[in-house]
């Protein structure tokens, strides 16, 4: 690629850059502003079964500044977020910051494994059924993906659990430990239980295929394969990279709330579990970093895809 | 003037070639497999509201605890405490019928709204609803609904809400399309030209007669997403409470006993939702294919 090419696309992906930063500003006012309304708060969900009266609750509720007006609020609490200060979380007074990375990695390490297996399953699936038309094997690897997506995702867990344990002699543990010979074995089934059934499978299997199969119907494919060329070469760009990034960026939001269950399942220590530990406490610093931490993630994978989008085809990014 | 009105109406309505005629076989299978659905839905919804079950769903019996399918006229067996689950499936339909109607029409209403605003008029509202919507898509869906239980109360109209909305962008954008591929045909510049109302464009011409069955699908594709987000919540313990049954909540209090070797109080409310929500995605997939497969033509 010469240098001359690099150029507006850098433009361009600082332009997405921008716009991301501008996203995430709104999602912070969003979850503030839920935080705002919400009628209980924290102090009195924590006090409620500790202390004899409420006098103590309200004082130490109104201690830090008690009439200011939303807005300072707001801007408090953003100028402390951008400095990295979540606040610490009401249950273990630990940082929440520092939680939230530490559990973030291992959701990280469940998202990105399972997404792997979605695509190592639906990838050739849609591959084959775009080239090859509607066989017999096509349609039931098709109704395959069909059924594992509508499958509710802990019940398959629990089958799975089931399975390893009375066939293959493997127990849960906690995430981790290497007691046992196998325990590795053990460490991928949620990766592949949330592969399999995020819910996602059939939407990549169909996207794909439509497009993929679209692309090989145009007229320059026609050419290509006239002329003795590569089809596969011809297609990729378009027919099967920008799907798959479209595909992936728009189910990245669903694939983490698949995580929270499958976490919940096999006793992950990821993000999932502790907001669900943190929405049962109503601990509402750790939830709000946990929820700012799951949109970083869902706009850097659409950040990525809009790059991916604008390297492919530039034109894309006057829409 | 009727003349021309008689035109552009037969011409902003291509697709007024009965469906049937334009779809593959296995499309038609799928599509009556999508509707038997439907309907059991809607019969089950009706026998529930009308107390005709073949049990009581909440009579405890205790000595025939998860009793295996067939025994003693409980056709699909019993659960923990007794009950006869095949009433209880049928009457667990209920926990999702309101609840998800009021999804969907907040997803569709909110949706049509945004995606008018940015396909018709476009420019800066076409902006500020791309933002809205990329701002909602950013939030993993149950990752917002934990924190909004945190922060309110678990109450599944809360939920719901916070499901329509959500939903909403993905209706947005298709309803958006859709508008900027009409634009482009010469029956809006026509009804603009005779001087009708914008109201009678965008409600007669571009929704009812070109959208309705876009917005039958996405309903339909957002029942599944309802039933699959309750049954998530019902295993994190924030769907429907126990003593209601809902098919979430009876897969989860039926998978402690896995365990045990017993499978069937879990695995039939499993296998309903797993035959319904295939009915419904296959239902909108064959509908959305058979509507694209017209705009080719």
């Amino acid at each position: 690629m010469k240098f001359a090419s690099i150029r507006p696309i850098t433009a361009l992906i600082s332009k997405e850059l921008a716009i991301a930063a501008l996203l995430l500003l709104g999602i912070s006012f969003v979850v503030f502003m839920v935080l705002f309304l919400s009628p209980g708060d924290p102090f009195s969900s924590l006090l409620k079964d500790q202390t004899p009266s409420a006098a103590v609750g309200t004082a130490a509720q109104s201690e830090p500044g008690g009439a200011v007006p939303w807005y300072f609020q707001y801007l408090a609490w953003l100028g402390n977020i951008i400095r990295g200060d979540f606040g610490s979380s009401i249950r273990t007074g630990l940082p929440v910051l520092r939680e939230v990375i530490r559990t973030g990695i291992n959701t990280l390490y469940l998202t990105l494994g399972s997404l792997l297996v979605t695509l190592l399953i639906a990838v050739p699936i849609a591959v084959f059924s775009a080239r090859r038309g509607l066989t017999a094997t096509n349609w039931v690897l098709t109704m395959f993906t069909y059924v594992v997506s509508a499958l509710p995702v802990f019940w398959l867990g629990y089958i799975v659990i089931y399975i390893s344990m009375h066939r293959f002699g493997l127990f849960p543990l906690a995430f981790g430990s290497g007691a046992q010979t196998w325990s590795w074995v053990y460490f991928m089934l949620p990766v592949f239980v949330l592969g399999l059934s995020n819910g996602t499978m059939s939407e990549v299997v169909r996207h794909l295929r439509e497009e993929l199969s679209r692309v090989l119907s145009e007229e320059y494919i026609c050419t290509a394969r006239a002329k003795g060329a590569s089809i596969w070469k011809h297609s990729f760009k378009e027919g099967f990279l920008i799907p798959i990034t479209e595909i992936v960026a728009a189910k990245i939001p669903f694939i983490l709330g698949g995580a929270v269950v499958v976490e919940q399942v096999f006793n992950w220590p990821g993000m999932g579990r502790m907001a669900w530990q943190a929405a049962q406490d109503r601990d509402y610093p750790l939830i709000l970093g946990i929820t700012l931490m799951a949109a970083l993630f869902v706009r850097l994978g659409s950040l990525i895809q809009r790059a991916v989008h604008i390297m492919v085809n530039p034109r894309f990014a006057r829409e | 003037m009727k003349r021309y009105r008689q035109h552009i109406i037969e011409f902003g309505n291509l697709s007024d070639v009965p469906f049937w005629k334009t779809a593959g076989p296995i499309d038609l299978v799928y599509i009556s497999y999508g509707l038997l659905v439907v309907m059991l839905v809607f019969v089950s919804y009706v026998l529930g509201a009308t107390g005709f079950l073949p049990h009581d769903p909440q009579e405890i019996n205790l000595d025939l605890l998860m009793a295996a399918p067939n025994t003693q006229g409980h056709l699909l067996g019993t659960d923990f405490m007794g009950r006869d689950i095949l009433s209880r499936l049928i009457i667990g339909i209920q926990a999702y019928f309101l609840p998800g109607l009021l999804a969907i029409a907040l997803a569709l209403s909110l949706g049509t709204c945004f995606g008018v605003l940015a396909g018709f008029w476009g420019g800066g509202l076409d902006t500020a609803s791309t933002y809205v919507s990329n701002l909602l898509n950013s939030f993993p869906r149950l990752v917002l609904i934990l924190l909004m239980v945190a922060a309110f109360k678990p109450d599944i109209y809360l939920v719901m809400t916070v499901v329509g909305v959500t939903n909403a962008p993905a209706v947005a954008s298709l309803i958006k399309s859709k508008i900027q591929f009409l634009k482009q045909k010469n029956f809006i510049e026509a009804a603009t030209a005779l001087g009708l109302k914008n109201a009678v464009i965008i409600f007669k011409h571009i929704l009812w007669h070109n959208c309705r069955s876009l917005l039958i699908i996405q309903a339909t594709l957002g029942m599944a997403e309802v039933i699959l987000i309750e049954t998530s919540l019902s295993y994190l313990g924030f769907g429907v409470q126990e003593p209601t049954p809902s098919w979430g909540n009876m897969v989860q209090s039926g998978a402690n006993y896995f365990m045990q070797g017993k499978f069937w109080p879990s695995t039939a409310p499993a296998l309903a939702i797993l035959l319904t929500i295939m009915g419904f995605h296959l239902l909108g997939d064959s509908l959305n294919n058979i509507m694209e497969r017209k705009r080719d033509q």
